[in-house]
């Protein structure tokens, strides 16, 4: 509790009662759609595997990991949220605080964020905004200070509002990634935030506990990589559950994490040999690309291509919330800590597929790991989904569809909003582009 | 007597070498641990490194050496510098100290680092060229071809003997520049510094020489390898028209797996910006010595494979194993 009062530079002054009871309805109706969500995912495949039960009960976001962080916090442990891929959590780890995601995926506070910005701005932006106004969403309000990478417009104003209420970290982020003195910069920006975590936490860094953060996520990446590559094959999980796995990591504790998905692959695996599919082996294959889809509200593309007629399954995706969390690995050369730092360094910024990099042939390396993912998890056809306000992924999908058409790859652009109301309209869409993809392999 | 003991101590050293080589390598492969072509390349330095001065206690003129290493580099690219040269082992093992003290090591800039390897050419012209240039200062009274000759292969300037120093092992089994207790102690190019700027300045270069790369390699990996003569001459054997099929052992790089997460630029020994840059296909830069760390550490499958012809020898993995090494 601070003493005085900080004067609101974008919020709006909202009564207590009015929030209270704003948070109370958002918060039950958001409950009931997780439980639908999963009762949906339950439902489209009858064998889930065991395992899944600990990741539904992760995946209720006010539930069993919320008081568990609450619990860790009362012990004097530090929780670091983070908007971007790009905030290097390995060394929030090494100082012994917890990593949260915070980025929000609730409709109705999107609404609620019209109040500060533009209805033009991106919903994932309004969403948060709003989900902070009402109190909403338990990692935001449970961080004590987050960690903005300036990437697009959005984040870098969102990180300006949200400095109303937290201790805000802004990383400045190049936008021409391959060059050596951006490099540099960004390692300077990743030194400096090494820096302000020791601070903030009263823990200091250690070559030691950085080798340890490291090496964790290395093996949660080999976990991750693992459901990934068990995805190449014909379908032996839903591409829901393997999602929401893939989310579930932004916010559970990494060991558990681990050993839960190492569990999960076990199962598959033998599923694999008992050839168990969860639907038709020539059920369209789909890869996801675009924006973020964020866990609970924004579920609707996967529910709805994975629960259409004719029915599709999404085998891989290349979205910031999804495969993209834990693909690549910090590879460290000397483990002292100047290199481990520009390890970091390098994985973060150079390995990143984000759109809001460019280089002197664009952002090629999206390209490339597109076709690689395209072939590699032979994909059938692209969905490529945007939400109104997302410049970035907007603009950059005429190149996407001209490099994915030259290997005969269909891509479908489908853009929506952070709303229910088209759900119809996105089904009918959606059920005549896999339609398509159904008469191309029966071809 | 003590040179038999000595000579005997080795062979056994070699043999004994070979075959913690053996094991070791078949160990470091059925664990299947991050670093396995690290460890098995510093136990072959090793090895190499008491193999040659095995062949130096047979009088084998040390031309044939050099013609045999030339001969393999248009197989095998230059192999000889990341896996063989002594000199390039003892830097090696200067890492393995700076690693010790858990400091890091400096990256020189992108350009110099450039500048440094083109001037490796100067350099070796400048040797080759020497008895040319002694000639012309002054004159022999009358021209004979197999004077020249003789100078360039037996005459006091040996530019090939400048070629040969890296392949020199630290103990020599000749009159070495330093003795202690009896044992020829070498060390590469000091024997000709002092051969080539006599006795009194050539001891005083000789041990700057020494204290700069000794310096030079604790903070900068394989320092000496960006102006190295030796190294610039092997790769020029592959550079002329005719010999593009050459170094037939060689990194392949896959574009589309590669996400550009710079891992390969980053733990590259020689600097080499060429593997993470070039758009796919064969790397060919006269710069990499073949160390494979790059391949080795490329977490990516298949994007990164060394090829010896069409076939391929090693691939980047998934190597994501917890290290147990430090």
């Amino acid at each position: 509790m601070k003493s005085e009062k900080v004067e609101k530079k974008y919020m709006p002054e909202i009564s207590r009662k009015e929030i209270d009871e704003l948070r109370n309805s958002v918060k039950t109706a958001s409950q009931k759609i997780m439980a639908e969500n999963i009762e949906r995912m339950k439902k489209a495949d009858p064998n889930r595997p065991e395992v899944m039960k600990y990741f539904d009960e992760i995946a209720n976001l006010f539930g069993q990991r919320q008081k568990e962080i609450l619990a860790e916090k009362e012990k004097g442990k530090k929780v670091i949220g983070y908007m971007c891929l790009f905030a290097p959590t390995e060394l929030i780890l090494a100082a012994d605080a917890i990593p949260v995601r915070v980025n929000s995926g609730w409709y109705d506070t999107s609404k609620l964020g019209d109040r500060v910005v533009p209805v033009e701005v991106c919903p994932v932006i309004r969403s948060t905004i709003g989900a902070k106004m009402i109190e909403l969403s338990p990692f935001l309000e449970l961080s004590d200070a987050l960690i903005s990478v300036l990437t697009c417009d959005g984040m870098t104003k969102l990180s300006e509002i949200l400095s109303d209420y937290k201790t805000i970290w802004g990383m400045d982020i190049p936008r021409v990634k391959d060059s050596s003195q951006s490099l540099r910069f960004w390692n300077d920006e990743i030194k400096h935030m090494k820096a302000q975590i020791e601070e903030f936490t009263g823990n200091k860094i250690t070559r030691k506990s950085l080798k340890a953060a490291i090496e964790q996520t290395q093996m949660a990446t080999k976990a991750f990589r693992r459901l990934q590559d068990l995805r190449k094959g014909p379908p032996v999980i839903m591409g829901r559950d393997a999602m929401l796995v893939n989310q579930t990591y932004l916010w559970d504790d990494k060991k558990r994490w681990t050993e839960k998905t190492e569990a999960l692959c076990d199962e598959l695996e033998k599923r694999v040999q008992r050839k168990e599919w969860v639907c038709s082996p020539d059920t369209p294959r789909v890869l996801v690309t675009g924006t973020p889809m964020f866990w609970p509200d924004n579920w609707k593309l996967p529910t709805l291509v994975e629960e259409a007629n004719p029915k599709g399954i999404i085998v891989a995706d290349e979205l910031c919330s999804g495969e993209r969390i834990l693909n690549d690995p910090v590879g460290v050369d000397e483990w002292s800590m100047d290199d481990m730092l520009s390890a970091i360094g390098d994985r973060y910024l150079m390995a990143s597929t984000c759109p809001c990099f460019t280089s002197k042939d664009g952002n090629e390396d999206r390209i490339n790991w597109l076709i690689n993912k395209v072939k590699e998890w032979n994909v059938q056809g692209v969905i490529y989904y945007v939400v109104r306000g997302c410049m970035l992924y907007g603009m950059e999908y005429t190149r996407i569809k001209k490099a994915l058409d030259k290997i005969n790859i269909p891509v479908y652009y489908l853009d929506t909003d952070y709303t229910r109301e088209d759900v119809g309209q996105m089904k009918t869409r959606v059920e005549a582009f896999l339609e398509m993809l159904t008469a191309r392999v029966d071809f | 007597m003590d040179w038999e003991i000595i000579g005997d101590i080795l062979r056994i050293a070699v043999l004994a070498g070979l075959g913690v080589a053996g094991i070791l390598a078949i160990l470091i492969w059925k664990r299947n641990l991050a670093t396995r072509v690290t460890y098995l390349r510093f136990v072959i330095q090793a090895v190499s490194f008491a193999a040659l001065f095995y062949v130096f206690t047979y009088s084998i003129p040390l031309l044939y050496v050099l013609i045999i290493v030339f001969a393999m580099t248009i197989v095998l690219g230059r192999l000889y510098c990341g896996w063989f040269c002594p000199f390039g082992f003892v830097m090696d093992l200067i890492v393995l100290l700076r690693k010790a003290f858990k400091i890091r090591y400096r990256s020189l800039p992108d350009k110099l680092n450039k500048i440094l390897h083109q001037s490796r050419y100067v350099i070796l012209l400048f040797f080759l060229f020497l008895p040319v240039i002694l000639w012309l200062i002054e004159p022999p009274p009358d021209f004979n071809f197999a004077v020249v000759m003789a100078q360039l292969f037996a005459g006091p300037f040996r530019p090939y003997s400048v070629l040969l120093d890296p392949m020199i092992p630290l103990v020599v089994p000749w009159k070495g520049p330093l003795v202690v207790n009896q044992i020829n102690l070498s060390y590469p190019y000091v024997q000709d510094i002092i051969t080539y700027a006599g006795q009194n300045i050539g001891q005083v270069i000789a041990i700057a020489f020494v204290g700069l790369t000794l310096v030079g390699s604790f903070f900068v990996r394989r320092v000496w390898c960006r102006f190295c003569p030796t190294g610039a001459s092997l790769a020029v054997v592959n550079r002329f028209k005719g010999f593009k099929w050459a170094p037939l052992l060689h990194i392949e790089k896959d574009e589309e797996k590669c996400t550009k997460c710079g891992v390969c630029k980053r733990v590259c020994q020689s600097q080499v910006n060429d593997v993470y840059e070039q758009k796919g296909g064969k790397i060919n830069t006269s710069m990499c010595m073949l160390c494979l760390r790059c391949a080795e550490m490329c977490p990516y499958e298949d994007t990164l494979k060394v090829k010896l012809g069409n076939k391929t020898l090693f691939k980047s993995r998934n190597w994501l194993e917890p290290s147990k090494s430090e």
